[in-house]
């Protein structure tokens, strides 16, 4: 497996023009969204199968009167330990020799079962198409040399592209820059690879608690249940199954014996 | 921020159907491996019940896909940890015992009943596990409703179980059947099975605590409460305790099937 | 701009007045990278957008109020001593003496000595005669020149005159006019003043948000004033960055698609003013300064234009160029408000949409209806194309006959953008345009070939120049070799030129390496003088197209030189000499920038010393700073020195005039508004303006843009992936007024101005907060231009709701201060 790969976005320098979400539309040729007001700029509450990122705008009031008015691209994390990934049935979703985690148009059969499998409920399903979207790591560019579009197109580096590993290192350079600056909610998402889901390999530079960006604190594998539950399953099985037996069993020894 | 899967009816049903297909043929099982003679009318119906549900069940899987021509790809990968993946092969699996189960339960040679019997026993458990497993599935995914109580499987299986016997019941009651002792047996199994259901059921909604609420006070509350546990546990449970004489013998299994169907609906209905 | 993006990384700190994040994106990563280094960031705005969003201060002020926030901020300078002393002194013409006659606007209750009150605002086109200007003069000695008094301390030194007349400009009067509450002015100006001087340096940017005022110009004069008072001009990380507007506006300055000017920022002649070439020549030819060259470039122009129609015997055809009857004479608003009364017959809309952009766009379009043909050539079907379309209007009332041309957009035709930092950069063609589409150029040539045609032979005078003028680029029939048209803008010998021992310097037909080398006597032609370099012959005689190079920037070239061509002269920051002292060595090491070398060798063998340093000096490159005026940076002045007195048509000093549209009185002085301002007075009552603190339109209403739209709209509405960016048109209105008004976020509401009404969308938010005008609470609501009835996102035109009033210099309209009223609902 190749030298993984990573998206870092550092909402510290994001000026929310949505350049980013744009290129991403142009780039994997997607269509019109349908009109929803959510109140301020941004036009979607959530990603949809029409686009693979969206910029977040938090109007947040400060304590001592001023405003903060919090932007971030949000994306599909990528995640080391995807929840996605382990739910498809068909095998439609992968892990590149990058570390990245697609979706195999080809063989999607539109279960949907990867849609409540992902802990930032990224994946959308594509009614007209009957598969599963969610954004593709820019596969095609990667695999052509090129970064995703949206890192390309991102005026401030808010989005940068490179190997996990170094980018991770230059995170955490820039968080300490940042609390120096006076931004004490600075703080790195996803970017340990020991942490929640082993890591994300496209991993956020937030200035706020994770909440007030809508994300979970600790977002966990939804597969981590299918042990404990199949093993209650077991045990309901045993009780039924006795509570069965001493009803046709009562009075009478062995059907077989008295025909 | 978490999505849900936009299933509804065809899962609904599927999740209904594959809990009686599993029910009834662990019941027949039961009653061919411990009952007596009288018995072997709800060992017949119990198994072909199953077989016809599971095709049913089958057709439902592929209609919800929203490529159908795609359904053999879930055949192709087979992931242990993933319930649905599992889900499609046991789905065919037990397809199998309970189309064997079934041909073998149509003729009276009593080598072949022995033979019968030794295959349900295995069958049992993949009948078991195509009852449960949409459960598991469940709480298998990222929707706090359906995963934090680790119970869904538990709490479809009991379902399950229970509605196989009652939909066994019904068929018996239809075919004039329903003196028999093989009614009776069923009924005293069916009553266990509600009793342990509605067990289950309290822990779930305890293990659940706030994320119960879409289910207890939300919109889904009427038809929880009414449709699940007042119609569908407790007043089948009474009137079998009761024995109550003036209704006919046959309402409670159809209260018990129409609490089954009510807890699949409600279950995937909740998307929270 | 004074200065080039890439150098705002090096401020220490930087004030955006404009909405830079938002409306130039890509520029705006340099303030970023200032940021990352710890430079502190302030942004000054009305609203809190997402500018504000990344800056370390917000400020937000009351639409209209510039002047008396700067004014502010100069006064705070001067009476905290934070000004740059030295740079002042001899730098700026803060020591010189003015005539004693003259009076500031402090002494003359808001206005300065000489008006002629001849009804304030009023129609009269003339608006340049109504100040008398004759004592707003320096004192002059006895060989003529301006008497000087470098303590500063003389009450008829301009340094004196600013102080009095910005010495009403207090912080408690700040926060009076402005709404800025006084501890954030004081925090702000300290914040600003203490981060320059030798050691330090600030960048102020500003587009639109200075410009469009009924003081528009002044506006921007004020903020000049404060960069030299700091000594921030021509330095590294100080500047004024004036960020323009469409991706070629600045070209199409320079080349001057503008009505009162000649390519190269030399007047368009006035009827009157100049009846001859001599008269134009002596009237617009100052004494001093670099532009005593301007015959040269003037010249240069006429054979450009008129080829070897232009001869000395003909004043190289100055007859021929058009003269303008007044001074706002065929401005934006002007030819409109004319098309309106009938006196414009024909109109060729190329490449813009008034229907839509134009202030009181109502107006517009009735204009439009009232012409006998409408032309326009868009590379989509506008609003104005379609004028006849919109809300109100019944086709078939019109009688204007439209034709329609399809345009090539940039990626489909050669060409050259300059960008806002003067960087001229060349782009090819990607694809070919489709069917008969054709480019501009294409266009343009082949009508003037016609034309010619048709004209062939006429003996009439006034077709003469036209049929001198030369429109043959190339021998492609169809498509003019752009490459061509660059070398005429860029100049080029008109014969062989000789030096004085009868050596071929240029031969026939050879492109200029520089404007230096222009005459005054035909041997030369240019279309540009500014641009004159832009592209050079090489030995093979190949042209070599320097706008092409794409050499970036690198530790040893930080201004990226390499990079395209910034005029003039490849000089990426102008005055830089100011970055030296007296003697020519760096202010300070970490903000040199050019310095004197008394060792490096001379232009003579037998001479030493030359200018050196990171970019090309603005300056005589061998005159040395000991030499007269070798300490004299501002080269383009008459007086080589910045200027805190620069006498324009509406005063030699910024002062504050409430706007034409204002909720309150002018607490600076009794002067409402800009004495000399422009108000067209249009028949039929469509140009009806809101009295002073008028309760029917109490509302503050500014128009602004958004990064996901185009102007107009039509280059984004049209588009889909740009058309879904946002919901619908909408107005941003405060939480407080909201609920004044009982308005819901997202609920439909209509907002009103005495010339019209649109409908939008309520966007009810935390980024604006009513002000605090004078004690009183005064509400300001945003609304967005960008819609209009074609595209995919339409919505109703903000510009219905805008006044035809403008500012007395260059008429630009006021779009971003006037009044308005909200009403709940659609009504
Ligand atoms: N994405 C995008 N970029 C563009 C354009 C576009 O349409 N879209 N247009 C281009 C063009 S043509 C131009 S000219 C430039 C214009 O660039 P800008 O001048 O930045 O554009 P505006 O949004 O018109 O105005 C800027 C800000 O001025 C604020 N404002 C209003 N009144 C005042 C005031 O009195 N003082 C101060 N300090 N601020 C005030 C408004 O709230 C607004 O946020 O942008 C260019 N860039
Ligand atoms: N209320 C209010 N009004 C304003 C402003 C404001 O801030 N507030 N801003 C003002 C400012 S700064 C400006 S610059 C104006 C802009 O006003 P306009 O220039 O009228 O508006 P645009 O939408 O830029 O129009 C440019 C047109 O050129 C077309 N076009 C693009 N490329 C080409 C080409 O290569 N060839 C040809 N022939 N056409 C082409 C586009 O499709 C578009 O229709 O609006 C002004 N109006
Ligand atoms: S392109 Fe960059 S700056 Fe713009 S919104 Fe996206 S991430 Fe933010
Ligand atoms: S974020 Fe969601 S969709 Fe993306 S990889 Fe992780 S689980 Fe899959
Ligand atoms: S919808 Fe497609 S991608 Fe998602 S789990 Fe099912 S098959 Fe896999
Ligand atoms: S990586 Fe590619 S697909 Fe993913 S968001 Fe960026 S542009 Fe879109
Ligand atoms: S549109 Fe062009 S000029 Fe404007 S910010 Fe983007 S690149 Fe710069
Ligand atoms: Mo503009």
């Amino acid at each position: 497996m190749a030298r993984t790969l990573a998206m870092f976005t550092d909402t510290s320098l994001c000026i929310g023009c949505r350049a980013c979400q744009v290129a991403c539309k142009q780039w994997n040729e997607l269509p019109m969204e349908a009109p929803e007001w959510t109140g301020s700029y941004q036009n979607q509450s959530h990603f949809t199968d029409k686009t693979y990122r969206l910029v977040r705008f938090i109007e947040k009031p400060q304590a001592n009167g001023e405003l903060q008015w919090l932007l971030m691209s949000d994306v599909c994390k990528h995640c080391a330990q995807a929840g996605c990934l382990d739910a498809c049935p068909t095998g439609a979703i992968y892990r590149t020799e990058y570390g990245t985690v697609n979706i195999n148009q080809d063989a999607c059969n539109g279960c949907r079962y990867c849609v409540s499998s992902c802990p930032f409920g990224v994946v959308a399903f594509n009614h007209d198409t009957g598969r599963a979207n969610k954004c593709t790591f820019c596969n095609d560019r990667i695999h052509n040399g090129l970064g995703p579009a949206c890192a390309k197109t991102c005026p401030t580096d808010s989005i940068q592209f490179g190997f996990r590993d170094e980018l991770a290192a230059k995170a955490e350079k820039r968080v300490a820059k940042l609390k120096e600056m006076g931004y004490p909610g600075a703080q790195l998402y996803g970017v340990d690879s020991n942490g929640p889901l082993g890591g994300l390999n496209a991993f956020f530079l937030l200035l706020d608690k994770p909440a007030t960006y809508n994300l979970p604190d600790k977002p966990l594998l939804p597969q981590r249940n299918v042990l404990v539950d199949s093993v209650l399953s077991v045990g309901a099985a045993l009780l039924v199954g006795v509570g069965a037996v001493m009803a046709f069993r009562e009075r009478g020894g062995k059907g077989s014996g008295d025909a | 921020m978490l999505k849900t899967p936009d299933w509804h009816m065809l899962i609904v049903w599927y999740f209904f159907l594959g809990g009686i297909a599993g029910g009834a043929y662990f019941t027949a099982a039961v009653a061919d491996n411990f009952g007596s003679f009288r018995d072997r009318a709800v060992v017949r119906i119990g198994y072909i019940l199953a077989l016809l549900m599971i095709g049913v069940c089958g057709i439902l899987l592929i209609l919800d896909l929203g490529t159908p021509s795609r359904f053999l790809n879930m055949i192709m990968h087979f992931k242990f940890w993933d319930p649905m993946s599992i889900g499609a092969w046991m789905l065919g699996v037990f397809g199998l015992f309970a189309l064997v189960s079934s041909v073998l339960s149509l003729s009276a040679d009593e080598g072949r009943a022995a033979l019968r019997r030794k295959v349900s026993l295995v069958g049992t458990i993949f009948g078991f596990f195509l009852a449960s497993y949409t459960g598991v599935l469940l709480s298998a995914t990222a929707l706090p409703f359906w995963s934090d109580a680790r119970l869904m499987g538990a709490l479809f299986l009991a379902s399950g179980a229970s509605t196989g016997m009652a939909a066994i019941s019904l068929l018996l009651y239809l075919s004039g059947d329903a003196a028999g002792e093989g009614f009776k047996k069923i009924k005293r199994a069916d009553r266990f099975a509600i009793l342990f259901e509605m067990g289950v059921l309290v822990l779930f909604l305890v293990l659940l605590g706030s994320a119960a609420a879409p289910l207890v006070s939300g919109s889904m509350a009427p038809l929880f409460w009414g449709g699940l546990v007042v119609v569908g546990l407790v007043v089948p449970l009474l009137l079998d305790v009761l024995g109550a004489r003036w209704v006919p013998a046959v309402i409670p299994a159809v209260l018990v099937l129409i609490g089954g169907f009510i807890l699949r609906y409600v279950v995937v209905m909740t998307h929270a | 701009m004074t200065t080039n993006l890439i150098d705002i990384q090096n401020s220490d700190v930087i004030m955006a007045t404009s909405n830079f994040a938002e409306n130039h994106p890509v520029g705006f990563q340099w303030v970023m990278k200032a940021k990352e280094r710890g430079a502190k960031f302030i942004h000054v705005d009305p609203r809190f957008t997402r500018t504000s969003a990344v800056a370390d201060i917000h400020v937000p002020l009351r639409s209209g109020t510039n002047i008396a926030f700067f004014g502010g901020l100069i006064h705070y300078a001067i009476e905290n001593n934070l000004y740059f002393k030295d740079y002042v002194v001899y730098y700026t013409n803060a020591s010189f003496l003015i005539d004693p006659a003259f009076k500031t606007a402090t002494d003359g209750a808001g206005l300065f000595t000489g008006l002629e009150q001849t009804g304030k605002g009023g129609a009269d086109p003339h608006v340049a005669e109504r100040y008398k200007r004759d004592s707003w003069k320096y004192q002059l000695d006895g060989e003529g020149n301006p008497k000087r008094d470098l303590t500063l301390r003389d009450p008829h030194s301009v340094f004196q005159l600013m102080k009095r007349h910005y010495s009403r400009y207090t912080p408690e009067m700040v926060e009076r006019v402005c709404g800025i509450p006084k501890e954030k002015f004081v925090q702000v100006a300290k914040l600003y003043c203490e981060n320059s001087g030798p050691e330090k340096t600030g960048t102020i940017t500003y587009a639109l948000n200075l410009t469009q005022h009924t003081n528009g110009v002044q506006n921007i004069r004020t903020l000049c004033m404060l960069q030299i008072l700091l000594g921030n001009i021509g330095r590294p990380g100080g500047g004024v960055v004036a960020l323009r507007g469409h991706a070629n506006v600045q070209g199409a300055t320079d080349l001057e698609l503008l009505f009162h000017e000649l390519p190269g920022y030399m007047a368009m002649p006035l009827r009157d003013v100049h009846p001859d070439l001599k008269t134009y020549l002596e009237k617009e030819t100052p004494k001093g300064g670099y532009w005593v060259n301007k015959p040269k470039f003037f010249v240069s122009l006429l054979k450009a234009f008129y080829a070897d129609g232009a001869t000395a015997e003909n004043d190289y055809g100055y007859q021929w160029l058009p003269k303008r009857p007044s001074a706002d004479a065929y401005s934006h608003q002007h030819m409109f408000v004319d098309m309106y009364k009938g006196s414009i017959r024909g109109f060729l809309a190329d490449g813009q949409n008034p229907a839509v952009g134009g202030p009181n766009a109502k107006l517009t379009r009735a204009a439009l209806g009232k012409l006998d043909w409408l032309v326009v050539k868009d590379i989509f079907l506008t609003e104005t194309a379609e004028f006849w379309k919109a809300p109100g209007i019944s086709a078939t009332d019109i009688k204007t006959e439209v034709f329609f041309l399809p345009a090539a957009p940039a990626a489909e035709k050669d060409g050259s953008l300059t960008n806002t930092m003067r960087l001229i950069q060349w782009h090819e063609k990607a694809v070919n345009p489709p069917g008969d589409v054709t480019s501009d150029a294409e266009f343009f040539v082949s009508l003037a070939k016609r034309l010619q045609k048709l004209y062939a032979g006429s003996k009439k005078s006034r077709d003469q120049g036209f049929l001198a003028t030369r429109w043959d680029y190339g021998d492609n029939p169809r498509e003019p070799n752009i490459e061509l048209v660059l070398k005429e803008v860029n100049g080029y010998a008109t014969q062989d030129i000789t030096d004085k021992d009868g050596k071929v310097v240029y031969k026939k037909g050879q492109a200029l390496n520089t404007f230096a080398h222009m005459t005054d006597d035909g041997k030369t032609a240019g279309g540009c003088w500014i641009y004159t370099g832009v592209c050079v012959e090489g030995p093979d005689g190949k042209l070599i197209n320097k706008a092409n190079q794409r050499k970036p920037a690198d530790d040893k070239d930080y201004l990226a030189h390499g990079w395209g061509f910034a005029w003039p002269a490849n000089r990426r920051i102008i005055y830089n000499r100011a970055s030296a002292d007296l003697k020519g060595k760096p202010w300070s090491e970490k903000k040199k920038l050019i310095w004197w070398d008394a060792a490096a060798p001379g232009n003579e063998p037998d001479k030493k010393g030359k200018w050196v340093g990171l970019d090309v000096p603005d300056f005589n490159p061998f005159l040395a700073p000991e030499a007269k005026n070798g300490d004299k940076p501002f080269i383009m002045r008459g007086d080589l020195v910045g200027a805190f007195f620069g006498p324009l048509n509406d005063g030699p000093f910024p002062e504050h005039y409430e706007p034409i549209e204002s909720p309150t009185e002018n607490l600076l002085s009794q002067q409402q508004n800009n004495p000399v301002a422009k108000i067209w007075s249009v028949p039929d009552q469509k140009n009806e303006l809101a009295k002073v603190g008028s309760p029917e339109y109490p509302y503050v209403i500014t128009t602004y843009r958004l990064t996901e739209h185009h102007l107009s709209g039509v280059m984004s509405r049209y588009l889909p992936m740009l058309a879904e960016l946002f919901h619908s048109h909408f107005a941003e209105i405060s939480n407080e007024l909201a609920a004044e008004l009982g308005i819901a976020n997202g609920e439909r509401v209509t907002v009103m101005t005495p010339r019209g009404k649109i409908h939008v969308t309520a966007m009810v938010t935390n980024r604006l907060k009513p002000f605090v005008i004078n004690g009183k609470k005064t509400h300001q609501i945003g609304v967005p231009w960008h819609w209009g009835y074609n595209g995919i996102s339409k919505g109703d035109i903000t510009n219905d709701l805008s006044a035809t009033v403008g500012d007395p210099t260059v008429y630009i309209q006021e779009t971003k201060a006037f009044l308005c009223d909200v009403k709940k609902g659609e009504v």
